[in-house]
């Protein structure tokens, strides 16, 4: 049985060659750490300005963070833009101005530095609260998105693309009548993008956590590795076979990557707050994933039951969807 | 070899598929399974070589009921070549079949080289990947294939497409040499000349069920209008007659000057297909 394993493995290599797998792995792990190391660890956001409309010249001292307008139409100006805030004196009671940007959490904290800004405890820099620099909370937090980006967008396809190919070529049907374990086809193609996903993320990590943090990290994020790298490459296998062709396939894509990832990131990245998130299978995954970059305590038992239960459940699926499909006609 | 007893499968509520089948396959016979497009020969074969599960009936293959036998062990014994040549378009011929024979006993297997070689394959291309072979290279890899596991019983699916006549005739000449051996060929075709010059018997599957079995020579003989057309000049005029076979015991019973030719009249398995099923067979 295992000699078959390796004799899959050793096609499944080459396969994987052939199909620029390992280049294209290699040139977003290339372009990844590009846009970490020299893009987004030197990007901060540009702190909310805060205008001050006091025609009266009540306001004494003016914090260095306040800009003067005299004329109101100026002022109103300036505040349009949903990003800044305006501290209007002209009543004689501080009133603040501002357009809601649309985000309850962006507009409160715009409210909070534009008081603190007014009473003079603006400082202009945040304390560093534990042991990682804003430098390494950046690193860590963009280095778990693109890993998991790459994961479940880009190690979905990988494992479909080749086995669309294979499909195409007529060999699943052979596969049929060769005195071979079905579940091994299946496995040897798990283990090879199972190792690769782990290969990618020790040199993705270690490349933009530096050596030690990311060899501190990298027992925790290999096991987040492995379990959304598996029922990516699952759910990969069980489309490819299952959907006719690569046009339906990319449709499907597409909506994994609208509907399933794109509010994960959202919810995750941005102040967008969702109550029904917390639903959402993919959520749990990629809070996981950047627990493991920011050594949180590890999810509890039901998280990893649910996540191994789902890999089973998958790979039965796609277990009895090759099987229907070796039976198809030519 | 081969023991079929009331076989039917269905693909779903109302696709009845195969309605009683019955047939037996002796060791070392070329069995033709001949039937037009969707009339259940793909359906048999795939049952027959395990592939499709959920039948009705018994199918016994080496004297074991298929339900019962352990699919790996079965795959050892049959090499199944199939319509299309399905191989690794990236992979060379050596590589395809080194990697298709690698699940194999190694004790079982014949040289893929030599095979190759056997089956006119261009040495030139040996290394160089699939995706470069026109379609009858790309056949030969696939016969090659399907041999190399030196198989008791081999299924044939059209062995012939998209070979020129002298692959035809190369190919044909290698199914011979097979039942020699003592291979036992299960041939499925709609080409009537493959299946007149090597099969000791053909089945007619027509809708799912068998219309006629027997062996060619049989079919032809029971089929036939006993007839024979002659063709001659009689005072410089061309004639064609048709007299029965019996009044030739006689010799030709009308004037002429010269015989052109004469025609036996004899149907082919295609005119007697036609005769039994209704249909044509493509």
């Amino acid at each position: 049985m295992w000699r078959g394993f390796i004799h899959f493995l050793k096609k499944d290599f080459r396969l994987m060659l052939s199909g620029k797998f390992f280049i294209l792995a290699f040139a977003s792990l290339i372009l990844y750490s590009c846009y970490i190391n020299f893009i987004y660890v030197n990007m901060d956001q540009e702190i909310y300005p805060v205008y001050l409309y006091d025609p009266q010249g009540r306001q004494a001292a003016v914090s260095k963070y306040m800009i003067p307008l005299d004329d109101r139409e100026d002022f109103e100006k300036a505040c349009a833009d949903q990003y800044s805030v305006g501290i209007d004196l002209s009543s004689g009671k501080p009133e603040l101005y501002m357009l809601a940007s649309g985000i309850d959490t962006i507009d409160n904290y715009r409210i909070i530095w534009a008081e603190a800004v007014l009473n003079g405890t603006a400082e202009g820099h945040a304390d560093v609260i534990g042991t990682n620099s804003k430098e390494m909370k950046s690193r860590r937090e963009i280095t778990a998105e693109f890993l998991f980006f790459e994961l479940s967008a880009v190690g979905f396809l990988g494992l479909a693309s080749m086995l669309f190919k294979e499909k195409q070529m007529g060999v699943i049907r052979v596969h049929g009548i060769l005195p071979a374990s079905r579940a091994m086809f299946i496995l040897s193609k798990l283990f090879l993008f199972l190792l690769s996903d782990l290969i990618f993320a020790a040199l993705l990590t270690v490349w933009n956590l530096g050596l030690w943090h990311g060899i501190a990290v990298l027992p925790a994020v290999s096991v987040q590795t492995g379990i959304v790298s598996l029922m990516m490459a699952l759910t990969g296998f069980l489309c490819a076979v299952r959907l006719p062709d690569f046009k339906q396939f990319s449709l499907f894509y597409l909506v994994i990557a609208v509907f399933v990832t794109t509010p994960v990131f959202l919810a995750g990245q941005t102040g967008v707050s969702w109550g029904w998130i917390v639903y959402h299978p993919m959520y749990h995954l990629f809070a996981a994933m950047k627990g493991a970059y920011f050594s949180e305590p590890m999810p509890g038992l039901p998280y990893y039951a649910a996540c191994f239960g789902a890999i089973i459940l998958l790979f039965l699926l796609a277990h009895r969807a090759f099987i229907r499909e070796m039976a198809k006609e030519g | 070899m081969i023991s079929v007893k009331d076989l039917t499968y269905s693909y779903g509520k109302d696709k009845q598929a195969l309605h009683g089948l019955n047939f037996t396959v002796e060791d070392g016979e070329i069995f033709g399974f001949l039937g037009p497009n969707g009339s259940g020969k793909s359906t048999t074969q795939k049952i027959l070589t395990g592939i499709l599960k959920g039948h009705g009936g018994v199918v016994s293959l080496f004297g074991k009921d298929i339900r019962h036998s352990d699919s790996q062990e079965l795959c050892r014994k049959i090499g199944v070549l199939f319509e299309f040549p399905y191989l690794y378009a990236n992979l060379s011929a050596l590589d395809n079949l080194h990697y298709f024979s690698s699940f194999y006993p190694k004790e079982q297997l014949r040289d893929a080289e030599e095979l190759l070689d056997k089956l006119e394959f261009k040495r030139d291309f040996l290394k160089k990947p699939v995706s470069s072979y026109s379609k009858g290279m790309r056949q030969r890899v696939s016969m090659a294939r399907a041999l190399i596991s030196n198989p008791r019983l081999l299924f044939l699916d059209e062995p012939t497409s998209g070979l020129d006549p002298a692959g035809a005739v190369l190919f044909r000449r290698i199914i011979e040499e097979e039942r020699q051996k003592g291979t036992t060929v299960f041939l499925t075709t709609h080409n009537m000349l493959d299946a007149d010059l090597l099969c000791d018997r053909v089945a007619f599957l027509s809708d799912g069920k068998i219309a006629a079995l027997d062996t060619p020579g049989n079919l032809k003989e029971q089929n036939s209008g006993h007839s024979i057309r002659i063709a001659c000049l009689c005072q410089g005029r061309r004639e064609e007659r048709t007299i029965e076979a019996e009044e030739l015991k006689n010799g030709i019973s009308f004037a002429y000057d010269e015989v052109i030719s004469i025609h036996s009249q004899e149907p082919t398995l295609e005119d007697i297909f036609i005769r039994y099923t209704g249909r044509r067979l493509s």
